[in-house]
């Protein structure tokens, strides 16, 4: 016991720790480096780059980093390049690093929901936004463990340095055991040592991990869970001393969500505008004849491999008017949406936004991505997704003013004046600071639609935004579609099932069936007198339900 | 003469550590280091230059005021391991040796410590000028690097206390036993030749485990999963002293080799000025004074001989 503790207060043994935290961060931070180069490489879209990452992975993966570290200290002095040992051996745990933590950042960015970036392509972020803004900020926070667990191995891995002449604590102790022949006293010492180390990534992890919290809960609060996160296997129980008189704690999450269902936030009341009385249809159809074309498509087809999608769409939508899609599942709808995005190509036709085609140049040259999004942007195509899609580290009031600042370039505070303004009318200003998981799903689509509309676009083009809700949510999400969009004049195109929404909307009704326009008229005509067998056999269905 | 070499100022800084230690500040700035890397940079061996070894400066000039770097496996107590008392010094007779040596010829040591089995190889990568660590000059070690001999190879036979395998040495006794031994250690080869005769008795093979230092093999007897270690017989006492109840040394054998120091091989005055300083030490006495005073038996010295590949 006594040469135990004589060898852990050692100072050449803590010196050596020096050198195995010093090898253990060069590495980390090389291998970072390295591996966001080859995460990129991988994800990148040219399939070379690609490539290249990947035969780096194979062969460092795939060979023992002990061989790597004679490699770096030996074999490389054999074309001239000399290192240190410390430098050799730090190189060597980068290289090892880096095709690791290039899959935990690959599989991180991946894990971000598609939909998210699809909906920040449709507000015109670029792809560098989207990662800045939506994909770095969620993939980040749910890497914290795998990085964490990729620290502790770093520094367990570093020993190997020993075998390169670093003096670090695994040499030490062995040429201390050597030397004494105090085997076990001097090992159980650096066992301890190592074990100080890991614990303390350990501990940096969680803090880390609640620093990110998105739920953060107030500082006391957060001190009795990072207490109650180094002691494993107890569960999340109400605190004892706590839960004496106060037994209906609800955990913040609950709380959130039961108020979300309990509490009806009804919308404000309506102001009519003299516009939206006494609508006349007729009246309405001369008048949008003479706007300007915001949506024009011409023989438009697209398939996906063998299986054609759309087989020669033409559709003409003016400015301010309501076009609803309908449909059966598969006909084509979303596919459509998407295109006039250019969320999607194609192969044959065309799409003109507001004159202009989205995604070529002048000469019908493929724009980058980049440039594809700044003109998404600057002809305003706003898009509602189905999935709401809303970005999920960001609250009510960021998912809307965000990329305002972000794309529009307002500041903050003409974006928080405008996102207040959309958020009273869409009846949340109450929700601004909750998170989208917080959000009952008719609250999340509302945020969506707002967030659509907030840079005042166009078009907005909304994809079945009502299909993934209970019934009951239904109408408060029609609603705020009315009032933001419909009476707001925004050329609209819908896809949707809602016929009684649709015929009370919609100047136009189109119905698509196998990639082809079946038919299409005043809304009115098409439903209460459809002419074509499909429409009338699909009508009748849906009324059926 | 023996005064000539300040023999005790074998005090050497692990300069290695202060390299590194500039390295360290150097990309961080990190004040990690605690105690132990205080120390300075290493100091010069203090050598009164008798007049042989002026002469040799006078005709290697090139050495002179250099620092070279000794590649070593400190894990043979008695030729070379750390200073238990100041663990950033290295001691033994190696070390010594190698300190007057660079005293006569005007050069300092720093320290490498690698396995044994990355002496040579480190040699060869330029990442150490010189090998003073007990090895033994063999022809096909000779093809990584030159050899100067200094010592004769005398091994003993490290066993459990009481030797209940009644090991004998490198022969028949060895059939069906386990031995522990280094990575790259001559013992090796020798070891393994022994299984057509021990096929021959009917008997089963020597088996060997491989480590890579001293103290691995002796734990291994220690943990009763070896029943022999052969190595270097200084190393074998030391070892049975530290554990006089558990070990004991059954026997010593004669190999037919010599320790030397290796050289890389395309450097040949440099390989003659390591000779000839070596040659001075032994005739005024240094070397085997340096022998008692790590308790080497005097009949091992032995005269420099070159070991080189055919």
């Amino acid at each position: 016991m006594d040469l135990f503790l004589h060898y852990l207060g050692m100072p050449y043994l803590l010196d050596g720790v020096g050198y195995t935290l010093l090898i253990t961060v060069l590495g980390l931070l090389g291998g970072l480096v390295m591996g966001v180069v080859l995460a990129a490489m991988q994800l990148s879209r040219f399939r070379s780059m690609a490539i290249v990452a990947r035969a780096y992975a194979i062969v460092f993966r795939g060979t023992p980093l002990i061989l790597q570290m004679v490699f770096c200290y030996n074999a490389l002095p054999l074309i001239g390049i000399k290192l240190s040992a410390i430098s050799a051996a730090s190189l060597a745990l980068a290289l090892n690093e880096a095709p690791f933590i290039a899959e935990i950042l690959r599989a991180n960015v991946l894990g971000v929901e598609r939909g998210q970036v699809s909906a920040g392509q449709a507000l015109g972020m670029t792809p560098a936004a989207i990662m800045r803004r939506i994909i770095a900020p969620q993939a980040i926070r749910s890497m914290v463990p795998a990085l964490g667990n990729e620290a502790v191995s770093a520094l367990k891995n570093s020993s190997l340095a020993s075998v390169v002449a670093v003096q670090e604590l695994t040499l030490r102790s062995t040429q201390l055991a050597s030397a004494t022949f105090d085997f076990f006293s001097i090992f159980f010492a650096s066992g301890l040592m190592y074990l100080v180390l890991t614990g303390a990534i350990a501990v940096i992890q969680i803090v880390v991990e609640m620093l990110l919290d998105l739920d953060r809960p107030p500082p006391r609060e957060q001190l009795r869970r990072f207490l109650r996160a180094l002691v494993p296997g107890r569960p999340e129980a109400v605190p004892a001393l706590a839960g004496a008189g106060e037994g209906d704690v609800t955990p913040p999450d609950v709380a959130d969500e039961s108020v979300a269902e309990r509490v009806a936030d009804p919308l404000p009341p309506v102001v009519p505008k003299p516009a939206s009385v006494g609508r006349d249809p007729a009246a309405r159809a001369a008048r949008l004849a003479g706007n300007n074309i915001a949506v024009e498509v011409k023989g438009l087809r697209k398939s996906y491999g063998a299986q054609t999608v759309l087989d020669g769409i033409d559709l003409t939508v003016r400015a301010g008017e309501v076009v609803a899609l309908l449909g059966p599942s598969g006909s084509g709808k979303s596919t459509l949406l998407r295109c006039i995005n250019r969320l999607e190509g194609w192969e044959d036709g065309t799409i003109r936004v507001g004159g202009q085609s989205l995604g070529t140049d002048e000469n019908g040259r493929p724009l980058s991505p980049r440039l594809t999004a700044q003109m998404r942007a600057s002809v305003g195509v706003g898009m509602v997704f189905q999935q709401f899609n809303l970005f999920g580290h960001l609250t009510a009031r960021e998912n809307i003013a965000g990329p305002l600042r972000w794309v529009q370039g307002l500041s903050r505070f003409d974006a928080d004046r405008r996102c207040r303004d959309l958020l009273e009318r869409i009846g949340l200003a109450h929700r601004a600071d909750a998170l989208p998981r917080h959000l009952s799903g008719g609250q999340q689509q509302r945020v969506a639609i707002a967030r659509a509309v907030a840079p005042a676009p166009t078009v907005l083009l909304l994809d079945e935004p009502t299909s993934a809700l209970d019934p009951e949510l239904v109408g408060e999400v029609l609603e705020v579609i009315r009032r933001l969009a419909v009476e707001e004049g925004l050329a609209m195109i819908i896809s949707t099932h809602q016929l009684r929404f649709a015929g009370d909307v919609a100047d136009r009704i189109v119905f698509l069936s196998g990639g082809v326009i079946v038919e299409e008229g005043p809304a009115a005509q098409i439903l209460s007198a459809p002419s074509h067998p499909l429409t009338v056999r699909f009508l009748s269905s849906m009324t059926a339900e | 003469m023996a005064h000539a070499l300040d023999i005790h100022s074998g005090r050497n800084r692990l300069s290695v550590v202060s390299h590194l230690r500039s390295a360290f500040f150097g990309a961080f700035g990190l004040a990690v280091a605690t105690g132990g890397l205080t120390a300075g940079l290493p100091q010069p061996a203090q050598a009164a230059t008798p007049e042989a070894c002026a002469a040799l400066q006078a005709k290697y000039p090139d050495l002179k005021g250099k620092t070279l770097v000794n590649a070593i496996n400190p894990h043979t107590p008695g030729y070379e391991t750390i200073d238990p008392k100041d663990p950033t010094n290295y001691i033994g007779f190696d070390i010594d040796l190698g300190e007057a040596i660079g005293g006569c010829l005007g050069f300092t040591l720093t320290y490498k410590a690698v396995t044994f089995a990355s002496l040579l190889t480190t040699l060869q990568a330029g990442q150490a000028d010189i090998v003073i660590s007990d090895i033994y000059a063999t022809k096909d070690r000779a093809k990584a690097a030159d050899f100067i001999t200094y010592l004769k190879v005398y091994d003993g036979v490290l066993v459990a206390k009481g030797n209940p395998k009644k090991i004998t040495g490198i022969d028949a006794s060895l059939c069906g036993a386990v031995a522990a031994e280094n990575t790259g250690y001559v013992e090796v080869p020798l070891i393994q030749a022994l299984e057509p005769e021990c096929k021959a008795a009917g008997k089963p093979a020597p088996e060997i485990l491989l480590f890579d230092n001293n103290a691995n093999c002796i734990q291994a007897i220690l943990a009763g999963r070896a029943d022999t270690y052969i190595n270097d017989v200084n190393t074998v006492d030391g070892a049975v002293k530290a554990y006089p109840d558990k070990l004991e040394k059954a026997t010593a054998v004669t190999l037919p080799y010599s320790v030397g120091i290796a050289v890389p091989r395309n450097n040949i005055p440099f390989r003659d000025a390591v000779m000839s300083a070596l040659g001075e030490l032994q005739k005024t006495g240094v070397q085997a004074e340096l022998m008692k005073k790590w308790n080497l038996p005097a009949d091992q010295l032995e005269t420099p001989k070159l070991v080189l590949a055919d």
